[in-house]
Parts: structure tokens; sequence; C-alpha cells
């Protein structure tokens, strides 16, 4: 049987949403009523489908499910009353976007660990500082997507 | 995507050069990726859908093409 990938996708959502971490595939087929190689299987499909990256080796979890990292990184996300981890400064402004437009990143410079912090109220952008900085080319973007 | 304090530290840190944005341009890149993220009916955008987005945000030129 091939579970709904829509239903399987949005429940996963949705619990990162309300706890700020990435279930495993037995937790997701537990709550779904799936067999684990069901859920695993989905997990493969949401891989290829480019909605996350699988945790390297390990078929059962998500290293990433975009725009939230299943580990800690260097930034942090303040939005919808909880803190979250986005892989990088365009996942960490888009886990405000799509927690409704409001909240601040905190992240340092790579290069000399200054503090830095970007909020959004309301879709709009009321404190930025420093320069984004894309050091691989769109269209190889999903080359090394953790690199990336 | 890192955040780096100024274009000089980028340099700085030994990274090679890619493309910059500054926080507004991001910001707004971020938004129109991800705002219908958690819309059942969300799709992966299509190549034309996403240099769409680029051009939009004044991101053109080689570094922003989707196709060999």
């Amino acid at each position: 049987m091939e579970a709904d990938l829509t239903q399987i996708r949005l429940h996963v959502l949705g619990r990162v949403v309300e706890t700020a971490r990435i279930p495993a595939a037995h937790e997701t087929s537990a709550a779904l009523g799936l067999t684990e190689q069901e859920a695993i299987d989905a997990y493969r499909r949401l891989h290829e489908g480019r909605v996350g990256s699988m945790e390297p080796g390990d078929p059962t979890r998500f290293r990433m499910l975009n725009p939230f990292s299943a580990v800690p990184t260097p930034f942090t996300v303040d939005a919808g009353g909880r803190s979250y981890f986005g892989n990088c400064v365009f996942d960490a402004l888009g886990i405000i976007s799509l927690l409704g437009g409001t909240g601040t990143v905190n992240t340092t410079c790579p290069d000399c660990k200054y503090a830095m912090t970007l909020a959004v109220s309301d879709r709009r952008l009321q404190r930025d500082e420093g320069v984004v900085h894309f050091s691989v080319p769109a269209a190889h973007w999903w080359d090394d997507i953790v690199y990336t | 995507m890192l955040l780096f304090r100024s274009e000089e530290h980028v340099e700085l840190s030994g990274k090679p050069r890619g493309a910059f944005l500054n926080p507004e341009q991001q910001w707004r890149l971020s938004d129109a990726w991800y705002h219908d993220r958690a819309d059942p009916a969300w799709r992966r955008k299509t190549v034309d859908e996403a240099e769409a987005v680029f051009t939009d945000l004044g991101l053109l030129g080689p570094f922003w093409k989707l196709r060999p």
C-alpha cells in the first residue's frame, strides 16, 4: 500500500511546528496507523521530492525537513512561541514565513562570530544587518544540500 | 546561505566569492519560497516558477539560472 504522501508531509510538518523536532519514521507510523516500512517509504519519497533530506545512512530520520533542521545549527529562530533551528539564513527566515510572518533569527558572522539578529513582523523585515552570501549557484543547491 | 557582517568578512573567511543578497531580498526570497509550505496543495516550484521568483527580486545572471 502506498501511503498518502500529502497527509504524511503535513503530519510531519505539523509535528515539527508543535514540538520543534522532526519525528522519526516509527513515530509517524504509530501516529498515522502505518507500518514502519510504509513510513520509511514515504520519507524516501519526500526526500526524492526535495521536501527534505534524510540523515545519511538512516532511512528513518530526516536531517532536514525544509526549512527546519533536525540538528542544532547557527540559525536559531524564535517564532510562534517556540524556538527552532533553520538550515541556513534562507531557511531560518523561511520558518518565520511558514509560521505566519513574525519572528526573529539569531545567528553569528561565520568569520568573526559577531552576533546578528533579523526580525520580521507581519511579513515586514523590521531589523536587519549584515549581508547574505550564497556560495553555491542555484542550479547546484541540491547537489549537496547539507553543504549548501 | 550564511549571514556575514559584511562582504569584507566573506573575503576574510576565505570562502569563495558567490552571490550577495541584502536581508530584505533574502526575506522576500524566503517568504516566496516557504509561505505556502503548510498548504495541502503545495508542490515544488517548477524551474520556470523558481527563476521567475529570482527575476522578481533582481537576482539575474548565470548564478541564478536553473538550467545548464
